[in-house]
């Protein structure tokens, strides 16, 4: 084993802990603002994996998206929405506690017979290593056109969906009884139809 | 490889009526833009000639001899086509259903109709990808325009509540379904395309292993969630209950339609090496739905979680046709889904119509209506019992077809639990008729004794009017004049090059439709 073998070994191993450690606290910890960015301390992870993996785009992908948007976004939920609201400790709960856990640990046993059992094809090959940008590229605009151009129609449909849920909507008994009407933005009356029922 | 080699082996004529829908849905949007609220006096019928523009263009392709575009990543072959035309019709039929049930709610309406037309495309593609890409990202786009239509009624709690269900459930089973379909970019080495893994994962060695079965069971949990099989269905009565109807009624078509195409196109083509198991998983699933959702809705009093729950069971006799993979199994199921578009829309029109004149989707407010409403009542019962399957309907013909389907390539066990569960579903279709018909005018419920006088003349009320009328026409008439219909989705399943490469179970009986044998009528006509 030659000197890069070994960091990179090291480095696995690191990676990993810090990984599985994070992403233990995510679920068990009460906090969750604690939750929020140790969900940031896993994407990092496994961007870090990434690396190992000769992958350098993806890696900052990675992170530019996980943790610069998602997870940013999430802490601004969380910052937003600032409730504090004590959960009433229900009864048995261990009971579902612990039969998530056996579902959790079968399917995890599950799983890693099939990891370990199955000769996966590994390709042979040569790593793209820093020219993976260009074959990405390449592929964007050759076999993976469709669905490339498909999610520009995605993304303008979330966009349009999200300003639908977050524009304020004109409620007509609240205007009637509103009394701070300096801090509201004036807004236009939507014309309801007349229903017949009037 | 440069521009006009690539332009010319991308063969971007086989998704036209998909870039129809596109343009329209971008006209859509600035028109609004540009005119403001007045716009939808003209958005909705520009999306439904777009739509039918894209029907019309899909007919034009029936004949073509090259499906494939993209490099490999959309087949547009004739099943396909079928399929993206029912998608593309269902969603003309839901906007006329649509206009006054958002105006009167106080949204608006051409960014709901530009968010439909994005469910539709996306159902559209996922009926002909065929490669994992593909289907993941017209699978997210199908998927979350549903999720954004379930909660556009945001003063309405109800309707939150749905969405934020549906986005959940639906979030976790597309998980599971992007594992599954990783497994199987793993076994086969780095392929995508669909007709290209089997090869590549037997020249690999690994036909017989692990990974290829559980790659089948999560790509199974997410289609099923889709197209609402027991016992993935949970989410299906909250968010039939919750959402918008007229949203109900495109998901539980189009969405539904497109699931199916998905299931067929995936599991024929990717998964022929377990193809034993995948029937006996479907089997199980179908037989589930049909015993739980029947009977389930037998205890409904809300008409909205009674077509949930027929929806569920009407998801398991559609699945008879897929599992036997015989050609007139798989073309009884786009037979029984054609009708099924239009009777289902049609209940959904009459469930809209009555809660806009009343408020209410109680069956027992329902009571006494034919007195008030004599339309509404026929079109109400025609659909229900069409979808109930009684003779001379539209629901009845494509049931036989179903059955008949399933008894040729023996599955008896199945047929037989779909005569008993469409027995008793046609208790509860009856129910309702009943509630309507029968009742004596001192027993007329409050909402209809105080049932507004018709005005068809109000916005939206026209569209509504002939959506209804065209669904009544079509439920009572398809079934008679069936012919032009059977010839659709007979050639359809011949056209196919993916449904005719794989080994059918039994040896296919070429029969015309008029004369089919029919050795199940008395039983169904209880």
């Amino acid at each position: 084993m030659n000197l890069a073998e070994g960091v990179q070994i090291v480095s696995l191993g690191v990676l990993a802990f810090l990984m599985l450690a994070t992403s233990l606290g995510v679920v068990l910890l009460d906090n969750i603002v604690y939750s929020a960015f140790l969900l940031g301390g896993v994407f990092i992870s496994i961007s870090g994996l990434y690396i190992l993996l000769n992958a350098g785009f993806v890696a900052a992908a990675q992170i530019l998206i996980y943790v610069g948007a998602v997870n940013v976004l999430i802490l601004f939920g969380i910052m937003l929405v600032n409730k504090r609201q004590d959960f009433t400790p229900v009864r048995n709960a261990w009971l579902g506690k612990a039969a998530t856990a056996i579902v959790c640990f079968g399917l995890f046993a599950l799983l890693s017979t099939m990891v370990l059992a199955t000769a996966w094809p590994i390709s042979s090959g040569p790593i793209a290593g820093d020219a993976a940008l260009v074959e990405i590229g390449k592929h964007f605009f050759s076999d993976y056109l469709l669905p490339f151009e498909l999610a520009s129609v995605l993304l303008l449909m979330a966009l349009i969906g999200a300003i639908v849920l977050a524009r304020r909507e004109f409620l007509p008994e609240e205007m009637v009884d509103s009394t701070d009407e300096v801090l509201t933005l004036p807004e236009r009356r939507r014309e309801l139809t007349s229903t017949p029922r009037q | 490889m440069d521009f006009a080699n690539l332009s010319a082996q991308l063969n971007a004529g086989a998704i036209l009526p998909e870039g129809i829908v596109i343009i329209t849905l971008l006209v859509t949007l600035v028109w609004d833009l540009i005119v403001g609220r007045s716009s939808t006096k003209v958005t909705p019928y520009v999306a439904i000639v777009g739509l039918l523009i894209a029907t019309g263009t899909l007919f034009l392709q029936w004949d073509t001899t090259e499906p494939i575009s993209f490099l490999g990543s959309f087949n547009g072959d004739a099943i396909s086509l079928i399929f993206r035309g029912i998608i593309a019709i269902s969603a003309a039929v839901t906007i006329p259903i649509s206009i006054r049930y958002v105006e009167q709610s106080g949204t608006s309406l051409a960014e709901f109709i530009t968010i439909l037309l994005t469910a539709t495309v996306g159902g559209m593609f996922l009926s002909g990808a065929d490669e994992l890409v593909m289907i993941f990202v017209s699978l997210e786009t199908l998927s979350i325009s549903s999720y954004l239509l379930t909660g556009y009624m945001k003063r309405d709690p109800r309707s939150n509540e749905a969405a934020l269900k549906y986005l959940l459930i639906g979030a976790a089973s597309s998980a599971i379904f992007l594992y599954g379909i990783s497994l199987l970019y793993g076994l086969s080495g780095g392929e995508t395309r669909l007709s290209a893994i089997t090869a590549s994962i037997i020249s690999n060695g690994l036909d017989e292993s692990l990974g290829l079965v559980i790659a089948l069971v999560f790509v199974i949990a997410g289609i099923a969630f889709k197209i609402a099989a027991v016992p993935f269905h949970q989410w299906t009565p909250d968010v039939y209950e919750g959402s918008p109807t007229p949203v109900v009624a495109f998901l539980s078509v189009g969405s539904k339609a497109a699931g199916f195409a998905l299931a067929v196109r995936l599991l024929v083509s990717a998964f022929p090496l377990v193809s034993d198991q995948w029937r006996f998983v479907l089997t199980a699933l179908a037989i589930l739905s049909m015993v739980l959702g029947n009977v389930v809705a037998l205890a409904q009093t809300s008409m909205k979680r009674l077509l949930a729950y027929s929806s569920i069971a009407q998801a398991g006799f559609l699945m008879i046709g897929l599992i036997v993979g015989t050609d007139a199994g798989y073309s009884s199921m786009v037979f029984y889904l054609m009708i099924y578009l239009f009777m289902n829309l049609g209940g959904f029109a009459c469930v809209i119509l009555f809660t806009l004149r009343t408020g209410t989707d109680e069956i027992n407010e329902y009571s006494g209506l034919y007195q008030k409403d004599p339309l509404l009542t026929l079109a109400l019962s025609i659909c229900l019992l069409s979808l109930g399957g009684i003779p001379p309907l539209a629901g009845f013909f494509g049931k036989i077809y179903l059955f008949w389907a399933g008894w040729q390539a023996g599955a008896y066990g199945l047929v037989l639990i779909g005569l008993i569960t469409s027995v008793i579903s046609i208790y509860y279709y009856i129910r309702v008729v009943k509630t309507m018909v029968v009742k004596e005018p001192q027993e007329m419920s409050e909402a209809v004794a105080n049932y507004p006088e018709i005005q068809w003349n109000l916005t939206g009320m026209r569209p509504l009017q002939v959506s209804i009328v065209v669904a009544l026409v079509f439920t009572s008439l398809a079934g008679v004049l069936a012919n032009p219909l059977f010839n659709l989705a007979t050639g359809s399943v011949s056209k196919t090059p993916m449904l005719q490469a794989t080994e059918p179970m039994t040896p296919v009986v070429s029969q015309a439709p008029e004369q089919l044998p029919m050795p199940t009528v008395e039983s169904v006509d209880l």
